[in-house]
């Protein structure tokens, strides 16, 4: 029944622009590159191969551990973005005098491209000159190879994505948290809730739309996000920074087209299993609050 | 300051050598004045002696050009193929010779230049670097360079060091350097396409004891596992651990070529277009040196060779007369006088019978010259084989840091050689 | 209630110290680079230059024939369309996808799911533009900014939906609105704060986007402003200085657009929770 409501309420034509745009420029395109995953592939031949690409793909060297970094980037950004921002969107929307300066502030770095805020930030990490460093030894400590030292180079670069990207998350939140109905928590006053309880049982449900949509987005974001990375150590030293889309790049670069397609089908597999059933958990878990 | 001035000069001398062809030309004064040609290069090609050229040919023949530049690197390679396999190309474009240009596959985006007057001008080395199937598509945008050792000659005379022609000789001269509190070895971790010059520049030692090795590599029978002076390539690597620069995993070239302009460093493996910029900042210019990778042999000490970036006209230009007068002017005495003039000179040129300018570094005129008038020089592998792994400059900064054995590196090399050469069409089984 | 009062001064305090520190010293850093001399930049340090080169600005404009104009003209009319054409298909989209829950909606959601899991595929999409005639033009490159932010700007606006009560639709249709109409005179408005978060990201996402120009709208006329930092960054020929001056150039404009649609956010919020 109430489908049936909601299919003469909300036309399907609304939907058309977005589609038509969506599928002629972006979706196409990809189907047609299917096809070129199975081919050896250099612009004027397409040499048919099967799924020998696939199997070059999984034979990479860098592969097994390009997965793991790819993991931890994912995981680690959107964990960082989601609860860090959270608190700063609940510090934002308090009674604090500076809000709005501070909420400008944690903007600014999203106004820069992504890689004038590499350049910055691996000038900044320089092992010997950088900023940081110059810090920690005035204050007696040795200084710190953020980015030269294998273990540490992938976490480097986490601190600095969410440092980025860290305000799309906080204005996500912020929106979600002043729509909230004032009288939930008027009343909820009434009944003596503390602070802690409101933000427990009223605000952390009714923000619950806005924080699937930043998982959603952060998570899928950091799984083939590398253009940071690629700015601040092209997947070294070594290989201790590369992530599947870097891989795919470097094959892409070197002209291997067919292989960097069966990466990226690769690539969408991957995301796809962990995307998709992440969104229907957080659908269903949206739902079952309201 | 200084290279203004000289321009100026130049153009000066420029305009009294051009009276006689203005003569000539005297009814078409300037045959081109119109036309506009749109290059594409990368701004180490679109430098002030590119600049100073193209000016002195607006004044001449009267084309103007419309510069793009190209990011260069990765991105610049990526943009470049896109954009042949899409058929839209600039009049003119710098890219490199050699196997980067056969992988582009030419014959389809690039004007067949063999029967233009300029390419009798370019040596022999040069022209094998261009051509494809017998069709040449390249002309030479500036001089040839080596991947060797610069390094700076004043640490040298102070402790009294001799120019090595032996790697032993080499790490012993970095130990008296290190001990003397001097900072050996350069390494530029920072940017990694740099990490390789080691191991490129050491192809001279490679080829002097296994003169076929180029094809045997290209056949997959020979491995960097298995020859023992291609795994020595990558474990020189590990002898210079302990000598290299603080920062160097953050270094960058640029911070490399301050570093040997102030002997902050002493030597540095890298390919020798930054020998100009490192002269731009060096307070004498005498001060810098160049010398090949040093083998085990001391009597074949010799040189690794890249041929210099090309021009290369495109197939579909519309304005294939301006671009042939453009490059007719190129390669005359004047224009290249006022190119290295201004500019400066990466190593010996490729033009038959031309002489660099005495304004030129000794590192040019005396060093690197004396291995060619020698004989002891040979072109990098990939003029001789077109397959070249595509994380070689990742494993070199691996090795380099000492994160990776140069044996270990070696044989993962071999496995990424091997998927190259799948995806171009050998059968490496 | 003085203890509170007390309170929140000490989370001003805090809270003001803690952001100069994480987020307005790398501003700094980048712009004390860029008034050095091209030796001192080159040192990478935050102290103030010995002596100001604020003609590194100039420089950096009068370059290659006044090129970054040219950039600016060109970003600045791509990253118009593509917020205008942006901020109503997407509207419509999230709004359908949100209020309706079938099959078929299902379906569209998790195609356009997809925009956002895989990158372009690069050559195709050039082939498609060269046989439909539009290659290097700036239509195509607005639709393909739009096709591939609409997966963003879908998602966000679907979440945000969410907080509009269908109530409100339901009185519009009592008062005799049709589809179209509740969409455009209730909803529509309704979405203010939304559209300043939305135009501010999709507007700095475009305006700073350079992959995608450098591949689908090449040629020297056609410059974007990032293309405008590769004159100072290469293999050869770096200058920090100016390369910090172009970085602090090109990102003024978004910075204006932020504090034009900042306190926007805010308005519109405000009248939304009132409304709601």
């Amino acid at each position: 029944m109430k489908t049936k409501k909601e299919q003469s309420l909300y036309p399907l034509w609304f939907l058309f622009p977005s589609l038509i745009i969506f599928g002629i420029f972006f979706l196409w395109p990809i189907i047609s590159s299917l096809y070129y995953s199975l081919t050896v592939w250099n612009f004027d031949t397409a040499k048919f191969c099967g799924l020998d690409n696939y199997k070059l793909f999984f034979s990479e060297k860098a592969m097994s551990s390009s997965v793991i970094h790819t993991l931890i980037y994912a995981f680690g950004t959107s964990g960082l973005k989601v609860i860090l921002a959270f608190f700063i969107a609940i510090f934002l929307t308090s009674k604090i005098k500076t809000k709005n300066f501070i909420r400008s502030a944690v903007f600014f770095p999203n106004l820069v491209s992504m890689m004038a805020v590499g350049l910055t930030f691996s000038y900044m990490m320089h092992p010997t000159k950088g900023l940081l460093n110059v810090v920690i030894q005035a204050l007696g400590g040795t200084p710190i190879d953020f980015l030269g030292n294998p273990s540490l180079a992938l976490f480097s670069i986490i601190m600095t994505d969410v440092w980025k990207g860290l305000s799309i998350s906080v204005v996500i939140y912020i929106a979600g948290i002043q729509s909230i109905d004032k009288t939930y928590y008027e009343a909820a006053s009434i009944d003596g809730a503390t602070g802690w309880q409101q933000l427990k049982h009223i605000t952390l449900p009714l923000v619950a739309p806005s924080q699937n949509s930043i998982i959603i987005l952060s998570l899928i974001g950091g799984l083939r996000s590398f253009d940071l990375i690629w700015s601040m150590t092209g997947g070294g030293p070594g290989f201790a920074t590369d992530v599947l889309a870097s891989v795919i790049y470097k094959q892409y670069a070197a002209g291997f087209y067919g292989l960097s397609t069966a990466g990226n089908v690769v690539m969408l597999i991957v995301i796809s299993a962990i995307a998709f059933p992440l969104q229907h958990f957080l659908n269903k878990r949206e739902e079952a609050i309201q | 300051m200084k290279k203004k001035a000289l321009s100026m000069v130049l153009a000066a001398a420029l305009a009294v050598g051009m009276i006689p062809a203005t003569v000539v030309m005297a009814e078409e004064e300037k045959p081109y004045e119109g036309v506009t040609l749109n290059v594409w290069a990368g701004n180490a090609e679109y430098n002030e002696g590119t600049i100073a050229v193209m000016e002195a040919a607006t004044e001449k023949l009267g084309m103007e050009f419309q510069v793009e530049v190209n990011p260069g690197g990765t991105e610049g390679d990526n943009i470049l193929k896109t954009r042949i396999a899409s058929a839209d190309l600039p009049d003119l474009m710098a890219y490199n010779s050699g196997s980067k240009l056969y992988d582009l596959n030419p014959s389809r985006a690039f004007l067949d230049i063999s029967d233009w007057d300029i390419v009798e001008k370019f040596d022999d080395a040069f022209l094998s670097s261009v051509t494809i199937d017998g069709a040449i598509y390249g002309a030479p945008q500036s001089s040839t360079q080596a991947g060797a050792v610069i390094y700076y000659k004043p640490d040298y005379e102070e402790l009294g060091l001799e120019v090595p022609h032996t790697w032993d000789e080499f790490v012993a001269n970095c130990q008296a350097l290190a001990d003397a509190g001097k900072t050996p070895v350069y390494f530029t971790g920072g940017e990694t396409w740099a990490t390789q010059v080691l191991f490129l520049g050491d192809y001279y030692n490679i080829a002097a004891k296994n003169p076929t090795f180029a094809d045997d590599y290209t056949n997959g029978t020979a491995k960097y596992a298995s020859v023992p002076e291609a795994t020595r390539s990558w474990t020189k690597y590990e002898d210079l651990v302990d000598f290299l620069n603080a920062d160097k995993s953050a270094a960058t070239v640029v911070d490399g070529n301050f570093a040997l302009a102030t002997g902050e460093a002493t030597h540095w493996f890298i390919l020798t277009q930054q020998l100009p910029l490192i002269i731009a900042e060096a307070e004498n210019p005498d001060d810098i040196g160049v010398f090949g990778v040093p083998g085990d042999d001391a009597d074949n000490h010799g040189l690794t060779v890249w041929e210099p970036m090309s021009w290369y006209v495109s197939k579909d230009s519309e304005n294939v007369d301006a671009v042939k007068a453009f490059l007719d002017f190129y390669y005359t005495e004047e224009a290249l006088d006022l190119y290295f003039g201004t500019y400066g000179a990466n190593g010996p040129s490729c033009i038959k019978g031309y002489e660099l300018p005495e304004s030129v570094c000794s590192a040019v005129r005396v060093d690197m010259q004396k291995y060619f008038d020698d004989g002891k020089t040979v072109p990098a592998l990939e003029y001789q084989s077109p397959i070249k792994g595509t994380t070689c400059e990742q494993m070199t900064t691996a090795v380099g840091l000492g994160q990776m054995s140069g044996e270990e590196a070696a044989a993962a090399y071999d496995d990424d050689c091997k998927k190259s050469a799948v995806q171009l069409g050998y059968d490496w089984e | 209630m003085k203890k509170q009062k007390r309170l929140l001064l000490l989370g001003d305090i805090l809270g003001v110290a803690v952001t100069v520190i994480i987020f307005l010293i790398p501003f700094y850093f980048m712009f004390v680079q860029s008034i050095k001399s091209k030796a001192e930049a080159n040192r990478l340090s935050i102290s103030w230059p010995s002596e100001i080169h604020f003609e590194n600005y100039l420089e950096v404009f009068s370059h290659a024939n006044y090129q970054l104009v040219t950039a600016f003209k060109n970003s600045g009319i791509l990253t118009l369309f593509t917020v205008l054409g942006l901020l109503l298909t997407a509207a419509m989209a999230g709004y359908v996808i949100q209020r309706r829950h079938d099959k078929i909606v299902g379906g569209i959601q998790a195609v356009i799911m997809l925009g956002l899991m895989i990158p372009a595929a690069i050559l195709p999409t050039i082939h498609m533009l060269q046989s439909m005639h539009i290659y290097k033009t700036m239509f195509s490159m607005v639709m393909i900014e739009i096709a591939l932010q609409t997966p963003f700007a879908v998602m966000l606006y679907r979440g945000y939906m969410a907080s509009i009560p269908v109530e409100l639709e339901e009185a519009a249709r009592i008062d005799g609105c049709n589809r179209w109409q509740i969409f455009q005179k209730i909803i529509f408005p309704l979405l203010k704060p939304i559209q300043a978060t939305l135009i501010i990201l999709v507007g700095v996402q475009t305006f700073n986007d350079f992959t995608n120009p450098l591949y689908f709208l090449p040629g020297s006329e056609n410059t974007t402003v990032q293309l405008t930092l590769y004159n100072y960054k290469g293999q050869l020929a770096s200058s920090y200085n100016l390369l910090f001056a172009d970085i602090i150039a090109i990102t003024i404009p978004m910075l204006i657009l932020f504090l034009i649609f900042n306190k926007r956010i805010v308005d519109g919020m405000v009248a939304g929770s009132v409304k709601g």
